[in-house]
């Protein structure tokens, strides 16, 4: 569905991310794992249409989508919740849903039905609809950024650490969202450092040094094999 | 008592006009913080081209109006496509030389055309009207009410629509509104059009009460800078209550204080505000 063939990304003479490839199946749940630094969120913005690669292509359902600008690419299925969120503050939770159907907007019994299921999703959004999206905690911020996403009915999803900063009870609840959200038919980018639980959620993942791609395999291989262990897992 | 209605409405009808000319200037801040010093030039041209129709074609001061605020918003996208878009990757400061070089531009290019002489617009409203005991010219309250109709229906635009909501978004989260989908450069296109058309739709209005020369927009670009400081950069109800501010400010201060110092109250008043809120009144949280 997804494929990257040796994309590179660079922010002026530096090489952000190298030559990597990467495959995604329909419906499945990929996860990307690697430290602060490694070129996770680099390459999910170059997916994004956020960077341009500076080398290599990328293919979505066959059509080469590499340097497409970022509202093209969401308008062919794949939207981005991003690490740092980047919701609209001042506006509030339900505006927030709604301005993630902009590629729908003409659409709207649709886009009722959507929030009702981002309602359903996360219970606590209906309760705070009204409060501005910047007044949220970090978990409801989470929660909105992962909503207004879907939003779009993508189908994928690249989510950037939806983990980060989060209580452990509030991450192992985003986990079983993600879940869910990758049983009910999107299939799931995931780039994350908490590499057990991500592992335990997902099919396959890939291993990301300092902007290379170091090892691949399946969810079991990963977390047996001892690199990723002794890197991620801390055993 | 009769002196202090008399002013009052002398500032909300000044301040009407700032607050239009600051509304278009803070738009552009809010989506693309640039500081556009170009937008004084934006409305010179508006009165010129209001006036110019009116004179050469005796078109109707209304129509006229309309076409100058459809020309000048198309000038407006002009110079995002032409100039702010290329440099969109460049060091900010490119931006600004570039909006001052534009401003000297456009003003030589209207010298040019309509040549440095002071011109006066006529205007079909010039009757003597008794408003609450003060009298005023039938155009000065045409400013009021034009003034506070197009800020009306601004508001309604940005709150009400989907196309309006996509440039708050913008301003709010740039890179949030690429990721929902929203393509920024139609946005930031529409945001200099709206931009520009307010530019002379304040100009249009002003005009008959002022002078037209090519030099007309320098004092009030300045002073729209002062309030979309002293509101706060980019917020909208920030450029409102400053326009009226100044407004009243200047007015009551002409006549209280001394009428030779009256452009000078309008920085005193941003040393004062800001020595007290550094950020401003708003400071963007009101977007």
């Amino acid at each position: 569905m997804l494929e990257l063939s040796n994309v590179s990304v660079k922010y002026g003479s530096f090489a952000a991310v190298k030559d990597i490839d990467i495959e995604v199946e329909k419906g499945e749940l990929v996860v990307l794992l690697g430290s602060n630094g490694a070129g996770k969120s680099t390459t999910f913005n170059a997916i994004s249409g956020l960077q341009k690669p500076s080398a290599g292509d990328i293919l979505f359902e066959g059509q080469s989508i590499t340097g497409l600008s970022p509202d093209k690419i969401v308008q062919a299925g794949i939207v981005q919740c991003a690490e740092d969120r980047k919701l609209f503050p001042q506006m509030s939770v339900h505006q927030n849903l709604i301005m993630g159907a902009y590629v729908h907007r003409r659409k709207r019994k649709q886009v009722k039905e959507s929030i009702s299921e981002v309602y359903e999703l996360f219970p606590i959004l209906r309760e705070k609809k009204e409060n501005a999206a910047g007044s949220l905690s970090g978990g409801q911020q989470q929660m909105l950024a992962i909503g207004r996403a879907l939003m779009s009915r993508p189908k994928m999803m690249l989510l950037d650490e939806p983990s980060i900063g989060l209580a452990p009870l509030i991450v192992e609840q985003m986990f079983e969202v993600i879940q869910k959200i990758n049983k009910d038919g999107t299939t799931v980018l995931l780039a994350e450092q908490n590499a057990f639980a991500a592992l335990k959620i997902a099919d396959r993942g890939y291993v990301f040094e300092s902007g290379s791609m170091v090892v691949q395999g399946s969810s079991e291989e990963l977390l047996a094999n001892d690199t990723v262990r002794r890197a991620y897992i801390g055993a | 008592m009769d002196i202090l209605t008399q002013q009052l409405f002398n500032g909300l009808t000044i301040g009407s006009v700032y607050s239009l000319v600051a509304l278009g200037l803070t738009l552009v801040y809010g989506i693309l913080h640039i500081p556009n010093f170009a937008h004084g030039a934006l409305y010179m041209l508006g009165a010129y081209i209001t006036l110019t129709m009116m004179l050469l074609w005796g078109i109707h001061y209304w129509i006229a109006m309309a076409v100058s605020v459809l020309v000048v918003g198309l000038l407006g996208v002009l110079m995002d496509r032409l100039v702010f878009h290329p440099l969109r990757n460049a060091p900010p400061i490119h931006d600004k030389i570039a909006a001052i070089g534009m401003l000297l531009f456009l003003e030589a290019f209207a010298q040019l055309i309509w040549g440095a002489d002071y011109r006066t617009m006529t205007t079909p409203y010039g009757q003597v009207i008794n408003l609450f005991g003060t009298t005023a010219t039938m155009q000065r309250v045409l400013i009021n009410i034009g003034a506070i109709a197009v800020m009306i229906l601004l508001y309604l635009f940005l709150k009400k629509t989907y196309i309006g909501s996509t440039i708050i978004a913008m301003a709010q989260n740039r890179e949030g509104a690429h990721l929902v989908g929203i393509n920024t450069n139609k946005v930031a296109m529409l945001t200099f059009m709206i931009s520009g058309g307010l530019a002379a739709i304040a100009a249009s209005l002003s005009a008959p009460i002022n002078l037209v020369f090519p030099g007309m927009g320098h004092l009030v670009i300045l002073k729209a800078f002062v309030i979309i400081i002293l509101g706060g950069m980019g917020s909208i109800p920030g450029a409102i209550l400053g326009g009226y501010i100044l407004g009243f400010t200047e007015s009551l201060g002409a006549t209280y204080i001394s009428n030779d110092y009256k452009d000078l109250i309008a920085f005193l008043l941003l040393v004062i505000i800001l020595s007290i809120r550094p950020k401003g009144l708003f400071s963007r949280e009101g977007f």
